[in-house]
Formats: structure tokens, C-alpha cells, sequence
């Protein structure tokens, strides 16, 4: 299992109800992660609108995860 | 009816008796007279002739709004069109109320909204023989100026000279840079929750030229986070505020307005007549096309948006090897994805925050300052304060498909294409009547709140429209949402699907509300 913090914004902020949290994850890429995150948390975003960037670089979806890594999903936004 | 034209002499002795009501305690009335002189020249009479239908729906409008801003009882005006006489009546003003006061400034403000409003043109002849049709130019409007008034017994006679010490001590900007700013031009898209403190902060550094887009009219919903407006405004477009709030807050500001979205194809010559873009609309397509439009004419763009309490701030600097907002995300996203203030919520100081942000951008870039020369897309959490940069690798975004000035045109290309795509009709009876079969994409509430007041062929949610697509006949179908996002998004998926004749009605069912 790889622990790794995430952080979640706008839409995902408010689907999942959380800013953030640790999670314990047997993912491997960051793509395993958002299916299994979008399975708990009921998000309604598929992963190619998204941006995700780990430890403050943006990275593809098959990037790796490693213990400790701070993942951030960034959906589009338009208000103004 | 509170406003007429006329072709024969009028009767003001008819006109005053109808305004007498038992509630009014005050009655006030104003003539305009055919003088017999006009900038030095002898004048022996003139003609009025008048776009009359227009003409009778905004003066009809102008005495609506009179009479609900100074709360008087009743309200009337008469204008003569035909050929005048020196000494002839020519307008016709009166107003009864309550009480004094309200009288007279209603009264005011008829004229001089008539005079700036009025599709009336005046034809003078002159004693020497020839005509000529006269303008009307530079009306004073009292009502403008009623809020100065309150609070200044005596208004400054003095002309307004600029003070911009404050920032002239900064180091970085001096006299020189405080030049580079008058000299500057920057146009902003949107003027709303991002787009007010923009035009604030722009107009108040003293930037030489100010261009600002937006086709909205104001609405009440708007006032917790757009803040250059007042109650009163609302129903007026925004860009004729926003350029009144200017111009009350540094006359020296040159103003340029556009009461229409940009076009694709306009938006990159207007862009190329401007320095720096601040894109402050809450309009998806409209950063995607700000951005296309950036990159092409090379003119640098600050883009943000905000999503309740959060918001994203990106610079597209539009130089070779410097990503765009394609470079992150490549494809415009349904705009069910991207939420909007209207459905998702926002408090007001998410704009007011990024939209400073986005000023802040600006005059950064008009004067050089330091700045990170990297670029990067930079979220903002107001809730917990957290503010994360992240640097964008422009190597991995459209140089992968031939640079981001090749991506840009053929998304330009695309667009003129599509832009066929939106239909605008002044109400659904018109669509029917040409045949289209209404398409209704909003949810179940939005309907039940704003039914469409003609009877929809279909009710389908536009998440659900490609895979319910085999409900739809061949057409012609015309897609309607409450603003015309969803609708447009629609019929681009559903041309992709090979649905030749299917459009979207352009501004929605708010534009409706706006015509009707």
C-alpha cells in the first residue's frame, strides 16, 4: 500500500466534501487512484477534463505513485 | 401610453389636466422651444423626423423608468416631429408626485435621457439659406451626477487632475513607468465579479485606454460581487456602467466599449489593437477563444476564473515557447463540467480576490516588474489560504501538435464553421413558425422555474443528449438552455454525430427575457 496526500479543488472539493485527505491506496498510477477515488467519492468528472500534478508538477496519468507524494486534481473552472 | 409623438401642434392644457391625480401634491412641467439660434448660427426653423417605432418604445421605456426611480404618481412626454417654427413647441415634459421634489428631478431626468436616447434627428435651417442635420452630442445628464450632488453642496469647479503620487513613489514605477501606463492599452472581456476590480484598479493606475466587452444587462443577482454597480442599474448594460464608472473615477481614461461577445475572427483584430487582455468573462468558450486569439495576434492575456471560494490564475504571455490555456487543458470542456456562479454558487470576494489578482497581472506586465519568468497555472484557496503555483511545461502541451499559434488557427477555422451554429430569435413563437422543433436541455428544476411558455417537442438534459440522440428526428432542431452554453455544446456534439440540421438558440432563455 503507498500513503499519499491528496488535495482536491472546486468540483471535487465539493463532491467529495473534503479539501483534502491521506489516503492508503494499493494504485499504482495516477490513474488507478482517481478510478478507485472516483468510486468512493461519486465524482462526476472523467480524468481527461482533469489536470493532476504530484509534489507541484503536473504529470500524465500513468505516472507512478510513491509513499508520500501530495497529489493535486485541478478540474476546469469558468465562474467569474 | 406616457410618451407620444406628434405630427400637429400639441395641446399641453390636456396634457397637464391628465397628470392631475388626488395623490399628487406637486406638479412640475418642462417645454423645449425652437430657438432662434444654435452654435452662432441664425436658425429660422428646423425639422424633427423621428425612427418612430423605436422612437415610441424607449421613450415609453425612459418615462417607465422615471417614474419608478423618483416614485412620482404619473409622468408623461410628448416630442413633435414635422417642421418647426422659431418659438414653436418642441418637447413636452410633466411630471405630478407626492411631493415636489420627485417632480422635478423626474422631469429632469425625462429630458435628458429623451435628448441622448431618442432616435430623433433635427434638421436646422439656417436665415443664410442652407440646412443641416444636427447631432445630438455631449448631454449633460443631472441624474449622473444626483449621487455627487447629495454629498457636495457645491460641486468642484476645478477639472480633475489625476493624482497618481502614491504609485509614482514606488520605485520600480516612477514617472517613466506612470508614461508606459498612459500610453498603454488594455482590453478587458467581462465585466462582472472579475472584470470590476479590474476596470477599477486599470482605470485608477491611470492606463491611457480601456477597452471593455460585455453584452449583458445587470442584474440584481449581481451586485454582491460586482462592485462599480448600483441598484438603480439594473437592466442597464453593463459596458455603458462600467464606462460611466470610469469615467467618474479618472475622466482622463479613454474609453472603448463593445456591447457583443468578440467573434473568432474580430477577436484577433481586435486584440492586435491593444496591449495586454485581461479575460474576465465566466464564459468557457470565451477563454478558449481569448486565448486562440492571444496566442495569433501575440498580444500577452490574464486569464481567471473562480469557482466558489477558489480560483485560477494563469498568464498567457503569447510569445514563442510560452504555453496557452490549450497547453493545459487542449479540448474545451462541456460546461457541465466546469460549473458557473449561477448553478455551483460564489461569494463575492472569490472574483473580487482573483479579479485583483488579474490587475495586479496586468500592470505587472505593462510595467515590467518582476515576476516569475516561468509560467504557471496558480490556484487560490480562499478557505484555507493555501496557494499552490504549478509551473506548466510548454513542451508537453501544444508544441505536441505543431505550437500553439498552428493549434489556435485551426480551432479558429473550427469555430467559423460552427458559427452558423447559433440562431437568435426575439421569442419561441418565431423558432416554431420557422419550422424548428424545440429541444429543451435543462434540468427538471431550471424548467419548473422558467418554463419556456411554448410547448418544447423534448425535454432532454443536455448530459444526456448523445445517448438519447436516436429520440431526435432529422430536424431541423433547435437546442435551448437557460444561456445558450449547454444548447451550443450540444449541437457540436450532436454535428459530430452527423445531426445536420440542428442548432442551438443563441443567449438562451435569458436572452429571451432581455428581448421579450
Amino acid at each position: 500500500m503507498t500513503m499519499v496526500n491528496l488535495q482536491y479543488y472546486a468540483q471535487l472539493r465539493e463532491q467529495a466534501g473534503i479539501g483534502g485527505e491521506q489516503v492508503a491506496t494499493a494504485a499504482t498510477t495516477l490513474g488507478q487512484l482517481y478510478e478507485e477515488l472516483c468510486a468512493r467519492h461519486d465524482f462526476s468528472l472523467a480524468a481527461d477534463v482533469l489536470k493532476v500534478a504530484v509534489n507541484a508538477q503536473f504529470c500524465g496519468w500513468d505516472h507512478p505513485l510513491r509513499d508520500g507524494d501530495t497529489i493535486v486534481f485541478i478540474p476546469p473552472v469558468a465562474g467569474g | 401610453m406616457h410618451f407620444q409623438l406628434a405630427s400637429e401642434a400639441v395641446d399641453t392644457a390636456r396634457l397637464r389636466d391628465a397628470l392631475q391625480h388626488p395623490g399628487s401634491g406637486g406638479f412640475c412641467a418642462f417645454e423645449g422651444w425652437v430657438r432662434n439660434s444654435n452654435e452662432g448660427r441664425e436658425v429660422d426653423g428646423l425639422d424633427y423626423e423621428a425612427y418612430a417605432e423605436l422612437a415610441q418604445s424607449e421613450g415609453e421605456r425612459i418615462v417607465a423608468e422615471a417614474i419608478a426611480r423618483y416614485g412620482v404618481t404619473d409622468a408623461c412626454c410628448v416630442h413633435r416631429t414635422g417642421a418647426l417654427k422659431v418659438g414653436d413647441l418642441a418637447v413636452w415634459v410633466g411630471a405630478s408626485a407626492a411631493h415636489r421634489d420627485e417632480a422635478f428631478r423626474a422631469c429632469r431626468y425625462i429630458i435628458d435621457e429623451i435628448k441622448h436616447r431618442l432616435p430623433i434627428w433635427k434638421k436646422e435651417h439656417y436665415l443664410s439659406g442652407d440646412a443641416e442635420w444636427v447631432a445630438c452630442t455631449h448631454v449633460h445628464r443631472e441624474h449622473e451626477h444626483e449621487h455627487e450632488m447629495h454629498h457636495h453642496a457645491h460641486p468642484p469647479a476645478a477639472p480633475f487632475t489625476p493624482d497618481y503620487s502614491r504609485q509614482l513613489r514606488l520605485r520600480e514605477v516612477g514617472e517613466a513607468g506612470q508614461a508606459k501606463l498612459a500610453a498603454s492599452r488594455v482590453l478587458v472581456i467581462g465585466a462582472g465579479g472579475l472584470g470590476c476590480p479590474v476596470i477599477s484598479y486599470l482605470a485608477g493606475a491611470g492606463v491611457g485606454t480601456l477597452g471593455i466587452v460585455d453584452g449583458d444587462r445587470l442584474e440584481a443577482s449581481n451586485l454582491h460581487r460586482q462592485t462599480m454597480y448600483d441598484a438603480a442599474d439594473v437592466g442597464e448594460l453593463k459596458v455603458t456602467l462600467a464606462a460611466r464608472r470610469v469615467a467618474a473615477l479618472n475622466p482622463s481614461v479613454k474609453v472603448r466599449t463593445w456591447v457583443a461577445p468578440l467573434q473568432a475572427e474580430q477577436a484577433v483584430e481586435v486584440f492586435g489593437e491593444f496591449d495586454l487582455v485581461v479575460e474576465c468573462t465566466d464564459d468557457m468558450r470565451s477563454r478558449y477563444s481569448s486565448s486562440d486569439a492571444a496566442v495569433i495576434s501575440g498580444t500577452p492575456l490574464v486569464l481567471a476564473s473562480v469557482y466558489q471560494y477558489e480560483g485560477q490564475l494563469q498568464v498567457v504571455e503569447a510569445r514563442p515557447g510560452m504555453p496557452c490555456l490549450r497547453c493545459l487543458w487542449p479540448h474545451e470542456p462541456a460546461p457541465e463540467a466546469v460549473g458557473s456562479c449561477a448553478l455551483s454558487g460564489v461569494l463575492g470576494p472569490a472574483p473580487g480576490t482573483l479579479g485583483a489578482m488579474q490587475a495586479m497581472e496586468a500592470l505587472k506586465l505593462l510595467l515590467d516588474l518582476p515576476r516569475p519568468r516561468d509560467a504557471a497555472l496558480v490556484l487560490v484557496n480562499l478557505l484555507d489560504h493555501s496557494t499552490t503555483r504549478l509551473p506548466i511545461d510548454a513542451t508537453q502541451g501544444c508544441a505536441l501538435h505543431g505550437g500553439c499559434v498552428s493549434v489556435a488557427r485551426q480551432a479558429l477555422a473550427k469555430a467559423r464553421q460552427e458559427a452558423e451554429i447559433d440562431l437568435a430569435f426575439g421569442n419561441l413563437e418565431g423558432a416554431l413558425a420557422a419550422g424548428f422543433q424545440l429541444v429543451d436541455l435543462r434540468d427538471a428544476e431550471e424548467i419548473a422555474a422558467e418554463p419556456l411558455g411554448v410547448e418544447a417537442w423534448r425535454q432532454i438534459p443536455s448530459t444526456q443528449i448523445v445517448e438519447r440522440a436516436n429520440e431526435l428526428g432529422a430536424g431541423p432542431l433547435l437546442l435551448v438552455c437557460a444561456s445558450g452554453r449547454r444548447s451550443a455544446h450540444a449541437a457540436r456534439l450532436l454535428r459530430a454525430e452527423g445531426w445536420q440540421h440542428v442548432h442551438s438558440l443563441a443567449g438562451g432563455v435569458r436572452a429571451l427575457r432581455v428581448m421579450g
